[in-house]
């Protein structure tokens, strides 16, 4: 059981990040440029909404399964906070776009700053990748994981 | 030289030991290799979508494949070596497990179901370009290719369930653990946690 649980966890991981990828890879001009930024967004961003609802589910059953493998991790907790900063940066992104299409199609993914978020938002879900595969190993954080005290 | 003596000097290799002696290599594999193949199973996913007709649709099929295959193999390519690193750590283990033999089956089988796409499909491809609706062998081709990427997924996860010796730091921490060293006094109904 534990194993299905995961594995359609790791699906839903990989529809994340490429929804999040191919928005980014948008946003620096590297793919998807015969698309507006718009249609791209609208393509991917309830993708990404709706496999995050599923990631929440496993999520939850797998920590009710393994309470303790779960919780007594700092990969765990590490994780989740950059989960909510993943998600609230693509929330207010996606937001702001709608807002301001226009502008945003025009100039503001010109700017570097954007840019630069595109790749450090990227980068966070990666780390969501490391910190997912790590709950498993959180012995490696040494005396930094709680389980170390115990 | 027979192959459980290939195997064993896979295993002998100055890279597999470093591998298996260090406390963090194979989780880091392990993380890059998940990456990796999100990225496949996700941008195969969208081609295999728009042939499906249920996304992308406006958008023309060609212009998606140039656009999106090249990240893919990419991400192939970072999946497959992380992959065979971690192979070399236990490759007689490895090899012999069926999990993993259905593994490599069933992305043999996709390769084969794409290069079918390619022969036939896929050569009429300027024709359906840029309709919604695509021939009924895109669609079939599309839903062989899902079924088996999800499968590739599932096995994957499984080989680490399956391959004990493999990756023994693997849920090892959690394992001396258990709820009532947690909360002391509590239930005293063994509630210890599954291993894995």
């Amino acid at each position: 059981m534990i194993p299905t649980i995961q594995s359609i966890h790791i699906a839903g991981i990989g529809i994340v990040l490429t929804s999040v990828f191919m928005m980014d890879l948008r946003i620096l001009g590297l793919a998807g440029k015969d698309q507006t930024l718009r249609q791209t967004t609208q393509r991917f961003g309830p993708w990404l909404m709706w496999s995050l609802v599923a990631l929440l589910v496993t999520g939850v059953l797998m920590v009710i399964g393994e309470p303790v493998r779960e919780l007594v991790t700092v990969s765990f907790w590490l994780k989740m906070f950059l989960v909510a900063v993943g998600t609230l940066v693509a929330a207010i992104f996606l937001r702001a776009l709608r807002n301001n299409e226009q502008g945003w199609e025009d100039r503001i993914t010109k700017r570097f700053s954007i840019k630069l978020m595109a790749i450090l938002t990227f980068l966070v879900w990666l780390a969501v990748v490391v910190l997912g595969r790590l709950i498993a190993y959180d012995h490696i954080w040494g005396a930094w994981s709680p389980a170390h005290r115990l | 030289m027979n192959i459980s003596e290939v195997l064993k000097s896979i295993e002998n290799t100055d890279i597999a030991s470093s591998i298996r002696d260090s406390l963090f290599l194979f989780p880091m594999l392990e993380s890059v290799h998940v990456m990796g193949l999100a990225l496949v199973f996700g941008t195969i996913a969208i081609i295999d979508l728009r042939l499906l007709g249920l996304a992308s649709t406006h958008r023309p099929f060609r212009s998606m494949t140039s656009d999106i295959l090249k990240w893919t193999w990419m991400a192939f390519t970072i999946t497959f070596l992380t992959g065979a690193l971690m192979f070399t750590t236990n490759a007689t283990v490895y090899f012999h497990n069926p999990v993993f033999q259905a593994k490599m089956a069933v992305l043999l089988l996709a390769g084969i179901n794409m290069g079918i796409f390619e022969l036939t499909s896929g050569r009429t491809r300027r024709q359906w370009d840029t309709s919604a609706s695509t021939p009924v062998a895109a669609k079939t081709a599309a839903v062989i290719s899902l079924v088996l990427w999800i499968s590739v997924i599932f096995l994957g996860r499984w080989i680490g369930f399956t391959t004990t010796r493999t990756s023994p730091k693997e849920e090892a921490a959690p394992s001396e653990l258990n709820l009532d060293d947690l909360f002391p006094g509590a239930a005293d109904d063994s509630t210890t946690p599954n291993k894995k």
